[in-house]
């Protein structure tokens, strides 16, 4: 042992703390002959080095892909509409979503399903549907649907087509059941219509002219005055402090922002939460026959049997997403209760119970739901956010849906 | 008074009904009745794209001639027959085509002339030396012998695909009077088939489904199991046809078919009898519809009036004033020329030119349904803008010489269908006397086998006598208990049972 030991350099990558940093390599490699004599063929190894790497990397990302689920959009103000919409148009639809004779027997309006004075929904966990029937979802709000991705529990249409949206809840058997001829006909019979139509679209009432009007209706429900908005716009005495820490939880420890993101609160994608299905669909004949129908209809295997919604994969027949539904938006959430697909859940106090809970039973469930081991007081903060979320109502003026008269027979 | 007519024997009638079917099967009326437009519109698109373009057109083309043809065929072919026949002095002449759209034929409705002869010459009767009229002179000439012979209503026909079987009968009773076969579950077949009000609904115009107003008169189910064409423009060939139509239409009972099979798979007794009725385990739309066929073929009919013992040879089964009156119905009133056969029917299509009615002028909802029924019936623009009225038999076939044709009611069970025709404006038998004495209505293109009749208040009370002997007794029935829903079996054991699920925890 001439030579005394040489102290070992100690980088603390941690501590970003480096005692020594080495000003060059002790040992220079030297080229070798050939690398010296050919310098293009070294650069060859390293450009496939590099490609290696990057083909590493987006194998890693591939396979891993959904870490990068859990780096959410950030929460934002709602969004304006792309497009203005005329205000002539949205006047009429207002008439039409509260017009009886959308119906086959002209005794069911949207507005009675979507009501005003209910978040535009109708406050009950299983919605009703056309008389004679009872549907076995519950009613979402049709509040700040422009911003939506999908429609319906199971996403079965894209909200970007709104008049296909509203022609399904027209024609199907469990909501309107109407005939869009027979529609047309009727609206024809109103000479205040008539007009309107014309002022509107230049012509008579069509079919597709009225799942315009009522669709830009429609777009047109959009929050107003959100206190939440005005906090991320910078009026930080908008929301309190108890929904300011339920903010925090949110995004931290709560952990709901791994799906509800971004400006709507929702990421637009499906999920399980491990429900088992509300009891009633089974125990009331009503919903039973309209559930079955429903998934005969989408041709759903072994529709008699199934005890359980199947959610999204009614649609897309994909095993992985059985029971699986969209994340709906949490903008104007204190008014639309009761909660989740099947109305099972009465008030926010039980959703958030729910997730901290860690979800529901099934094993479809979603493996992002953990419990959660929130305070007494962290479930307050929480519950306080979500209300936040609420603009202020919607008021209009009471509509009055312009009567049938008489024409003269022979000139239609 | 003695009626010389005496009932025709019963191959006389089997004869007629047959060559009535023959004359059906070459009809190009028949052929196109059940959506013929549609159907045809539909062969003709997927003609054209499995042949690529003008091709289709072609096979087309040559598939309208070949039908042409067959039928040219069959007519040469029946009057070979005919003439067969007729040489061989059979007292029982073939039907003659319907006259209405021959002038020749038109002479033959003359109140007092014989018939002269010179109608369609090959489907001319050979005269009948046996039948002398007795009351000629009072009540017209006989043309009986000109058209199928009225007769006893034999047994009714029962399609091979759907034999009646007390189970089914049972089975389809339920079915009628179930409200949940229409689509907001207010609805029954009987809503409009009331078996208080003649199997009809009373209305001049029906009632129709909830939020709508329908826009013909509702017909009685009483003896259509005998009819091959139904509803007021014969649209449809048989009750099964028929029942499907009113269940789905939207006027009607607005129904979704998948919903009604759910909805009675959610009624274990309705399971059951349909397992019986049918031997399958799950009830389809097209069993309901034979289901109540068969009810309404085994429990709706009605063969037993007076006029039937009369024809069986029971003379005082008639009194004296309605066998006067059944001799101006086969003589003077030349009913007999539409109104034949054992059903008093000839289902062909005849333009009467009824009064309008009034509703389409009172009720807006009337008007949307006329304007709906032209929309959904594919009718030229021109012809939806100005649509006033019913034009029958014209959606069906798009020709105007079919404009306010409507296919011929039995007469049968004629008291208790009242208000009549297919706008219901004429409220008794009493006002139909009086519109036919008066020759219908001034339209011009009017069917030309009405003509003032000139009857006296007397034989106008004659013929009332007999149209009312035709009714026999009235069907009355109560609505029976019907199946209630329940809750799906295993649901209802898990019910009281622990839930699963907690392998999943």
């Amino acid at each position: 042992m001439s030579k005394p030991a040489r102290p070992r350099p100690t980088i603390l990558y941690l501590n970003q703390k480096i005692d020594r940093i080495p000003t060059e390599p002790a040992h220079p490699r030297p080229l070798s002959e050939h690398s010296a004599r050919h310098p293009g063929n070294d650069m060859l190894k390293n450009r496939l080095r590099r490609t290696a790497c990057a083909l590493a990397v987006w194998f890693l990302a591939t396979v891993f892909g959904n870490a990068q689920e859990t780096s959410p959009r950030p929460l934002a103000v709602l969004p304006k509409l792309a497009i203005d919409l005329p205000a002539k148009e949205v006047a009429l639809g207002h008439k039409l979503f509260f017009d009886k004779r959308l119906s086959g027997d002209a005794t069911l309006s949207c507005a009675m399903c979507h009501d005003p004075k209910k978040g535009w929904a109708d406050g009950l966990p299983l919605s009703k549907g056309y008389p004679g029937t009872l549907y076995f979802r519950n009613t979402p709000t049709v509040m700040n649907t422009a911003h939506g991705k999908y429609l319906y529990w199971d996403g079965r249409l894209p909200a970007a087509d709104l008049p296909t949206v509203v022609r399904d809840h027209i024609a199907e058997a469990h909501f309107l059941q109407a005939d869009g001829r027979l529609v047309i006909e009727r609206l024809r019979q109103v000479p205040e219509y008539e007009v309107e139509f014309k002022s509107v679209f230049g012509g008579e009432p069509t079919y597709g002219r009225i799942l315009n009007a009522t669709a830009a209706f429609v777009k047109s429900l959009r929050s107003q005055d959100v206190p939440f908005d005005k906090f991320l716009g910078g009026d930080d005495a908008a929301i309190n402090d108890s929904a300011k820490s339920g903010l925090a939880l949110f995004k931290g420890k709560a952990g709901c922002i791994r799906c509800h993101d971004g400006a709507m609160l929702t990421d637009g994608k499906f999920h399980s939460l491990g429900l088992t299905s509300n009891p009633d669909i089974f125990q009331t004949p009503l919903r039973h026959i309209t559930f079955r129908r429903f998934f005969r209809t989408l041709g759903v295997p072994n529709y008699r049997a199934l005890r359980q919604d199947v959610g999204c994969y009614c649609v897309s027949k994909d095993e992985k997403q059985r029971e699986q539904f969209r994340t709906p938006t949490l903008r104007e959430v204190s008014r639309t209760a009761p909660y989740m697909h099947d109305g099972q859940l009465a008030t926010l106090e039980d959703v958030v119970e729910f997730y901290n809970a860690g979800g529901g039973p099934r094993a479809t469930k979603d493996p992002l739901l953990k419990p959660l081991g929130l305070t007494e007081q962290e479930k307050t903060d929480l519950v306080e956010f979500l209300k936040t979320l609420s603009g202020k109502p919607i008021e209009f003026p009471e509509i009055k849906v312009p009567a049938y008269k008489l024409r003269k027979l022979g000139e239609n | 008074m003695t009626e010389p007519h005496l009932p025709r024997p019963s191959f006389s009638l089997s004869l007629s009904a047959k060559s009535q079917r023959r004359r059906n099967a070459s009809s190009p009326l028949k052929k196109s009745i059940p959506c013929s437009g549609a159907a045809q519109a539909a062969r003709f698109c997927m003609g054209e794209r499995t042949l690529t373009g003008r091709l289709a057109p072609c096979r087309y083309q040559i598939q309208r001639t070949a039908g042409v043809l067959s039928r040219l065929c069959a007519l040469a072919l029946l009057c070979v027959c005919f003439f067969f026949v007729a040489g061989c002095g059979d007292d029982d002449p073939p039907i003659p085509k319907p006259a209405e759209s021959k002038p020749g034929a038109t002479k033959q409705t003359g109140g007092d002339t014989k018939p002269s002869g010179q109608g369609g010459s090959e489907t001319e009767p050979a005269p009948k030396p046996a039948s002398t009229e007795v009351a000629a002179t009072t009540t017209g000439a006989d043309l009986s012998k000109n058209f199928p012979a009225l007769a006893a209503l034999p047994e009714v026909p029962v399609p091979r695909d759907n034999p009646v079987t007390p189970e089914k009968v049972a089975l389809g009773k339920l079915l009628f009077f179930d409200n949940r076969l229409s689509g907001d579950a207010g609805t029954s077949c009987a809503s409009c088939h009331d078996p208080r009000l003649g199997w009809g609904d009373g209305q001049a115009v029906s009632r129709g489904y909830a939020g709508t107003q329908h826009w013909r008169n509702s017909q009685t189910t009483i003896n259509t199991g005998y009819l091959t064409k139904l509803f007021w423009a014969g649209e449809v060939p048989s009750l099964e046809a028929q029942a499907k139509s009113a269940i789905t239409g939207n006027l009607a009972g607005n129904g979704d078919t998948v919903m009604i099979e759910e909805r009675l798979a959610q009624m274990p007794e309705y399971v059951q009898r349909f397992r019986e009725a049918f031997g399958v385990d799950h009830a389809s739309f097209d069993l309901v519809l034979k289901a109540i066929a068969s009810f309404e073929r085994a429990e709706m009919t009605v063969r037993d009036t007076a006029f039937d013992r009369f024809l069986s040879g029971d003379n005082d089964a008639l009194s004296d004033d309605a066998k006067r009156g059944l001799a101006l119905f086969k003589g003077k009133a030349g009913c007999i020329q539409c109104h034949n056969g054992a059903l008093l029917s000839d289902e062909s299509y005849h333009f009467l030119d009824v009064p309008a009615s009034d509703v389409f002028n009172t009720d807006p909802l009337r008007q949307v349904a006329l304007r709906y029924q032209h929309y959904i019936r594919g009718v030229p623009e021109g012809e939806y803008r100005n649509a006033d009225t019913d034009h029958g038999l014209y959606y069906t076939t798009k020709k105007a010489g079919d404009r306010g044709r409507f296919r011929t009611p039995p007469l049968r069970y004629l008291e208790f269908t009242a208000p009549y025709m297919h706008n219901g404006t004429l409220l008794t038998i009493e006002d139909v006397v009086e519109f036919y004495n008066q020759g219908g209505g001034r339209n011009e293109n009017q069917s030309p086998l009405i003509k003032p009749l000139k009857l006296t208040e007397d034989e106008k009370f004659a013929l009332a006598e007999f149209l009312y002997s035709l009714s026999g007794d009235e069907i009355r029935m109560s609505v029976p208990e019907l199946p209630e829903y329940e809750v799906a079996a295993d649901v209802a054991a898990a019910k009281s049972s622990v839930p699963q699920e907690s392998e999943d925890r």
